[in-house]
């Protein structure tokens, strides 16, 4: 269960939110060809480093927002280590 | 014969107190402080059980949580460490291991084909013929270690947990671990102070006067401290990451095992050492035993362990050791300076050790052999941090190598020192634990946005400058020159090992994993470091090149009840369920809801539906309520059809796909006025929704101004449905005009319902009939539920469930997403050819949507009925090529129906089959083929859409 | 070709404890070449039985096997052992059944017993729709020919008397999906078996050897790699290897290693964690698995509890480990089962899943030349192993890709054909 900051309720646990994992850009859907609208889908970089992914304020206030947090540590970025 | 000395200064049972249980169903009797080990052998016993693989005859090494040889059924509990578990008074306790008695076993048998039975020995035979290794599997089984499940008793009673944020969290009540709980408590810090067994004091509890005073004064002081909390009988069982820690609290009032969970600032981990064991033939005959079990067992229970010792002393605890054994009258026959290179070769014994041979040449007869060879620093809390501990061949232990912030390690554990210098090195340890942790703290509650700043200042970060404790120089004593055990567990030996190596398991974890050493209940405290010696003796390199296993959690076992604690999974009840309830409604659990199925006869239900007017509770039907000025950009995206000019008092169909085109939840929303909407989805769906709006609205189109709100709960959702559901509701309804032109279909209005005021009527048709969905204020529904049913008596008014339901829509087709369609289906598959508009700017997966309506090879939703009415397909039986196994396609819903007599059916099929009129062969789940006809329209029943448009 | 290894067997086992005799070496620790026809990365279960094959079936025995750590270190040691071919997917089951068959035959094809315990295997339904996918299953299942069938609560209870069927649970049972042939193996004897099987035919087994690039040259992204390149070989801690074909069978690192030859995949890596109990007299004759509450359980003949839950929601390269998987487990363990509240868990493990958004795999040739994949394994890695390897070894051999391996090739995920596992899949033990 780790600390994960939402920028409005503070530290909380991790099982009080959802990861909605790394942040990916949307492109344009009138203007994407197939094969970028689904290397939007699937590919992911999953990287064993530093990561931006999205969080969901599920229990608290709501909020999606972003964290940088290493896959190789769960260390946060600002946040406490691991 | 009893074992129990005169009183000893330090004991700590109380002889004014006895406590009776049964060892083997025969009566014994205790006092109070006793542990079940030392009351058993204070009675006089020498074997405890039997071991796992051999069958050997074992007894007391270690008398304390991590002996091996010592676990019991107690009653309808299983493997209860008798080395630790205090006892209680009426314990039935039993051995567990044997078969068919603890004296005459006959899995001893083992003993005399071992040489046969080497590690790994199963792997290498029962290849062929193939059938002789179920049946070896057989006996295998019925030789299982452990204890005993007892179905008639056992089941899962009341446990609770309980979550602490301690400032520093202490786990380990020695003189190291009091003190740094102390040094912190003083510096402001709020502790918990963490001891696994009954009282603090650690090894000082078995110490010399000095010793045991020093301890009871640290103590006392700890007890006394405003700041410090402290938990006995408690283990800390687990560290995981960002300090998440796992304490395991035996004797707590509620439950036997009460799970404690803790965001610690700092963890102080100060668990001092493990003895190890010493590796020579016979070392797990009882009455071998290791110098902390023969000190504990003399000055904390008084029990005499044995009568001629030889006792073989690397340190300190060895030589108390003898000291202790010769005060209480054992007759020590020789001390053996293992810092000499004294050893002892192998004993002779079976059911007690007779002789033991030494390495000068002797032979002497005892009963005893004590054993001090130095220590295992238990480093599993620091191994969960992350640390990979590092081999010491001066101080011939482990020591933790790098840290985490967050964690600190006193004590033992970090190096050796008189109780002085174990507290003043804790004591240091526990001022610098106070400041990370305060330091910590203060960052916590300045990163709530929402709570004031802290009052006081941050502490300016502390440099470690900790004097270390000494690493006093310690033989490297594993094995003696012969083959010994080394896991008592597994029954395990070095020539096992050393074989396993030469195999090529020339790895630790190889090693561990070929031959189970470490693997059983101790989890390695006693048995990785000589595992780890013996391999490196096998391949001839240091034990430092060897490393060790990653010790995982927990650091002791917990009990499953524990972990569980309170099984709190909640069902959501409508306001309506207690009327279902009180009325012979079968309850059906659906997703997190508990429903009304059928009040006693679906069928008539669905019929009642038909001819008259029922009432169904569909309050699960997720409802949210959308507010502001962007709404209709918000429903254009995220529905696949178009939302801009629907006009207030109107409501749509639509659906939903994923980004990939899957079709992911419908629904029908209305216009209640310019800037307000409801949205309904499917009841489990419905959190998925709300959360993927405020997605959209957050992260996406963050500039429009929408508000969601979820009303599924507050609002109870009655559908009204039957032809006379119009005269009915204007009986009740006060304020609208619910005449056919005034109120058409596919509206909603907002009005007065038996009263109450700000319901919700829209006028939509899943069952097929002229019906009216009405959202009433939840504290008003069973009101307005009773006044419908008492309105509409005349009218044949009934309730229906969802069983009637389901059977109302498939003859009407519509489908339900996740039945009807699946993981894989698309918007074409589901037939939604109209409603879909591919020529909106941007829509969920637009993209996808436009590539599914180019392709011709996806599966189709069709209305299919079977050629002999009578047959009612099972829903997943699969829609076959003629006689072949070839799959075209699956029944994904299928009823009879009441209002055509026949069976009536949906199913995806091959396009190839989407053709109204193509015949297709059904495949029944007991093997049957049958024919049935694809239909034109998905409904069966009134496919016009007449009956719901008067 | 190495000599045949000197042969398993009960005479053997006799022979060898008479005399006191050591047994040989099972693979050896072989000195690196600087070229091999073909280097597989990752010594688990997937990679052995890929060099395997390709030496057992094709003859190519100028093979490596190159691991950062020890052999079976990954996933494969990590997996609680189950086996079933009862899939979805007509594509799924034809495969996995195939692994069955190799899993049945297994200890005398590789002459080590890899203690197969055919003990039939249950899919718990709670809900009329988990019934309704498990009656699709049993379909499914019964055209392939696959023994699967559709049972009643009454019929749970025989297959596992220790099961809570009574219907007042928050979580009834309201029948099961049993699949005799399912059962658990002795994972860790499978990867022993192929390493020895490919030792002996002269495959190179190189541990503790970290791959630290591959080398690709005249592909179109950068640095040459990616799209369009040719495989020339790998860069490890102990040297360079020149190969032209490489395959990865890295599971859970699959994304890590692929990004050395330029090639993206659909992949994110989750712990997959499991538990083990104390052990007690054994009582739990089959696997039990239930999709709704999240766990799979089998007793292995040494009375300990095995258990497994659905891979972790949170991403992440970390294998420590947390408490909240063994409560959740714990409180769903007794929810089927409320008298083992006193067994007390033992041990918790995590391994790393390569998660497809399919929960099918990804197999065969890449846009690279010479570099082959075999991830996305998710957490059918184990019983998918032996056929993996089979299929791969055929694709590597003849430059075609096999059948059965043919609907999970990387292309789908540009042409939109995705595999339809997941509907079974939540907890697919």
């Amino acid at each position: 269960m780790i600390v994960v900051p939402c920028p409005n309720c503070g530290p909380r646990n991790s099982g009080d939110l959802r990861n909605c994992g790394e942040l990916v850009p949307r492109p344009d859907p009138s203007a994407a060809s197939l094969i970028e609208w689904r290397e939007y889908l699937y590919m992911r970089k999953n990287p064993a480093d530093w990561v931006t992914e999205t969080w969901y304020c599920r229990g608290g206030c709501r909020r999606y927002f972003t964290i940088e947090r290493n896959t190789a540590t769960n260390e946060i970025r600002g946040q406490e280590a691991s | 014969m009893s074992n129990r000395l005169t009183a000893q200064p330090g004991e700590i049972i109380d002889r004014s107190t006895s406590l009776s249980f049964t060892w083997n169903g025969k009566a014994v009797t205790g006092y109070q402080g006793d542990t079940i080990a030392s009351a058993i052998a204070a009675s006089g016993v020498d074997v405890f059980g039997r071991s796992m693989k051999y069958h050997r005859k074992r007894g007391i090494l270690t008398a304390d949580h991590w002996d091996p040889n010592l676990f019991v059924q107690v009653g309808d509990e299983p493997n209860v460490r008798a080395g630790s578990r205090r006892l209680e008074a009426g314990m039935e306790v039993s051995t567990q291991n044997v078969w068919p008695s603890l004296e005459f076993d006959l899995g001893a048998a083992n003993q005399l084909v071992g040489r046969f039975l080497s590690s790994g020995f199963y792997y290498k035979t029962f290849m062929r013929p193939k059938f002789l290794w179920p049946l070896y599997q057989k006996v295998l089984k019925k030789f299982a270690p452990g204890g005993r499940i007892h179905w008639e008793t056992s089941t899962h009673g009341a446990y609770d947990k309980r979550y602490v944020h301690p400032d520093v969290l202490v786990a380990g009540g020695g003189p190291a671990g009091m003190g740094a709980a102390l040094a912190a408590a003083d510096n402001g810090a709020s502790v918990l102070l963490v001891e696994q067994y009954g009282d603090l004091g650690g090894h000082l509890l078995w110490g010399n006067e000095d010793q045991r005073a020093h301890g009871a004064d640290l103590a006392a002081s700890c007890r006394a401290h405003d700041n410090i909390e402290v938990l006995v009988d408690s283990t800390v069982t687990g560290r995981y990451d960002h300090n998440w820690i796992s304490i395991m609290q035996r004797s707590h009032d509620i439950a036997p095992e009460r799970l404690i969970k803790a965001r610690a600032g700092v963890m102080v981990v100060a668990p001092g050492l493990v003895e190890r064991p010493y590796v020579f033939a016979g070392n797990d005959t009882p009455g071998v035993m290791l110098s902390g079990a023969t000190r504990r067992l003399i000055n904390l229970w008084a029990v005499k362990p044995g009568n001629r010792a030889v006792v073989m002393s690397a340190n300190a605890d060895g030589d108390a050791a003898v000291g202790d054994l010769k005060r209480v009258g054992v007759e020590v026959v020789a001390v053996l300076d293992a810092r000499k290179g004294e050893s002892i070769v192998c004993v002779a014994g079976k059911s007690r050790v007779s002789k033991v041979v030494l390495n000068d040449g002797r032979t002497l007869n005892a009963d005893l052999v004590v054993t001090a060879t130095g220590w295992t620093a238990p480093t599993s809390l620091l191994n969960m941090a992350g640390d990979r501990p590092v081999y010491d061949a001066t101080a011939a232990r482990y020591f933790s190598n790098s840290l985490p912030s967050n964690i600190l390690a006193t004590g033992g554990i970090t190096g050796d020192g008189s109780t002085a210098e174990l507290e003043a090195h804790g004591r240091a340890t526990g001022v610098l634990a106070a400041n990370r942790a305060l330091r910590r703290r203060h960052d916590r509650v300045a990163q709530t946005a929402r709570s004031n700043d802290p009052a006081w200042d941050k502490p300016a970060e502390m440099a470690d400058s900790r004097t270390p404790l000494n690493r006093v120089p310690h033989p490297e004593c594993y094995r003696s020159t012969t083959h010994g055990m080394v896991d008592f567990s597994e029954d395990v030996s070095s020539k096992d090992l050393i074989q396993a190596s030469k195999e090529g398991f020339d790895s630790i974890e190889l090693m561990k994993r070929y031959t189970t050493v470490t693997m059983g209940p101790s989890q390695g405290k006693l048995e990785t470091v000589n595992a780890a010696a013996v391999l490196a003796e096998a391949n001839q390199v240091s034990m430092a090149e060897i490393g060790t296993t990653v010790w995982r959690p927990p650091f002791a076992p917990i009990t499953l009840g524990a972990l569980a604690g309170r099984i709190h999974e909640p069902v959501r009840r409508s306001a309506l369920q207690d009327w279902h309830d009180a009325h012979g409604a079968a309850p059906l659990l659906a997703g997190q809801w508990v429903r009304p199925d059928h009040y006693g006869d679906p069928m008539e239900e669905a019929d009642n539906v038909r001819n008259n007017v029922g009432l169904i509770d569909v309050t699960p039907l997720g409802k949210l309520d959308l507010r502001g000025p962007d709404v209709s950009k918000l429903l254009e995206l995220v529905y696949v059809n178009k939302w801009s000019k629907l006009d207030i008092g109107r409501v749509r169909y639509g659906t939903m796909v994923a980004e990939d085109g899957v079709v992911s939840d419908d629904g029908v929303t209305g216009r209640l006025g310019e800037y307000h909407w409801l949205m309904t989805c499917t009841s489990s769906g419905a959190g998925a929704v709300w959360e993927m709006l405020e997605d959209w609205l957050q992260t996406y189109r963050p500039e429009w101004q929408v508000h969601v709100t979820a009303v599924t709960g507050g609002l109870t959702s009655i559908n009204v449905a039957g032809p006379h559901s119009r005269t009915l509701l204007e009986r009740i309804v006060e304020d609208v005009d619910l005449s056919a032109d005034a109120f058409p279909y596919f509206s909603v209005r907002q009005g007065t319902v038996a009263g109450v005021s700000d319901c919700i009527i829209w006028r939509i048709g899943f069952t097929g009939e002229l019906s009216y969905e009405v959202h009433v204020p939840s504290g008003h529904a069973l009101h307005v539920w009773e006044e419908l049913l008492a309105q509409g008596e005349d009218l044949g008014c009934r309730p229906f469930g969802v069983e009637a339901q389901r059977i109302l829509r498939l003859e009407k087709g519509h489908y339900i997403v996740g039945q009807d369609t699946d993981g894989l289906s698309k918007a074409p598959t589901a037939g939604l050819g109209g409603l879909v508009k591919l020529d909106k700017p941007d829509t969920i997966g637009l993209p996808e949507l436009k590539a599914a309506y180019e392709r011709t090879d996806l599966p189709i939703l069709v209305g299919v009925q079977t050629d002999d009415p009578e047959i009612v397909p099972e829903e997943a039986a699969q829609i076959v090529d003629g006689g072949s196994n070839t799959i075209l396609g699956r029944i994904t819903s299928s009823r009879m129906s009441p209002t055509l007599g026949r069976s009536v059916c949906l199913a995806q099929v091959d396009p190839s089959l989407a053709a109204a009129g193509s015949s297709i062969t059904v495949l029944l789940a007991d093997g049957r083929r049958v024919t049935a006809t694809v239909q034109e329209h998905h409904a069966h029943v009134d496919p016009e859409g007449a009956r719901q448009r008067v | 070709m190495g000599k045949r290894p000197p042969k398993y067997s009960a005479g053997a086992l006799v022979k060898h404890g008479l005399t006191r005799g050591d047994w040989p070496r099972m693979w050896r620790r072989p000195e690196m070449h600087d070229s091999y026809d073909v280097v597989v990365i990752g010594g688990g279960l997937h990679g052995l039985a890929t060099a395997y094959y390709l030496a057992e079936n094709h003859g190519i025995t100028n093979v490596a096997v190159v691991d950062k750590g020890y052999i079976g270190g990954g996933g494969s040691g990590r997996n609680t052992a189950i086996v079933r071919s009862n899939y979805l997917t007509p594509e799924g089951v034809a495969f996995y059944d195939r692994s069955l068959d190799l899993y049945n035959t297994m200890a005398t094809d590789l002459n080590l017993n890899i203690m197969f315990s055919r003990r039939g295997h249950l899919t718990l339904a709670h809900t009329d729709s988990a019934l309704r996918t498990m009656h699709w299953r049993a379909e499914v299942n019964k055209l392939q020919g696959i023994d699967s069938s559709v049972i009643d609560p009454q019929e749970v209870k025989k297959q596992a008397p220790s099961l809570d069927v009574s219907p007042n649970t928050r979580y009834p049972i309201m029948g099961a999906l049993y699949h005799p042939p399912g059962g658990i193996v002795r994972h860790d004897a499978v990867v022993w078996g192929y390493a020895r099987g490919a030792d002996h035919h002269g495959v190179h087994i190189l541990q503790e050897t970290e791959v630290l690039d591959i080398n690709v040259e005249g592909g179109t992204g950068p640095g040459g790699k990616g799209a369009g390149g040719r495989v020339s070989g790998v860069k490890t801690s102990r040297g360079d290897i020149n190969s032209p074909v490489v395959v990865n069978c890295t599971a859970g690192w699959a994304s890590l290693i692929s990004n050395m030859a330029g090639v993206p995949l659909p992949i994110t890596t989750h712990p997959l964690q499991a538990a083990v109990t104390e052990p007690c007299k054994v009582f739990l004759p089959t696997v039990v698995v239930s999709g709704s509450l999240h766990v799979y359980v089998s007793q292995t003949d040494r009375g300990e509890l095995v258990f497994g839950a659905s891979v972790d929601p949170v991403g992440t390269y970390r294998v420590n480990g947390t408490l909240e998987f063994t409560e959740e487990l714990a409180g769903h363990v007794l929810e089927l089962m409320p008298g083992i509240s006193k067994m007390r868990l033992l041990r918790q493990w995590s391994g790393l899943c390569d998660m497809t958004p399919d929960y099918s795999p990804v197999m065969g040739f890449t846009p690279v030349e010479g570099y082959l994949v075999d991830v996305g394994w998710g957490t059918y890695g184990f019983k998918a192993g032996p056929v993996a390897g089979e299929t791969l070894a055929e694709t590597i051999a003849t430059g075609r890709t096999a059948d059965l391996i043919a609907p999970f090739g990387i292309e789908r995920f540009t042409e939109g054909d995705l595999v339809g596992e997941k509907g079974a899949a939540a907890v697919g033990h």
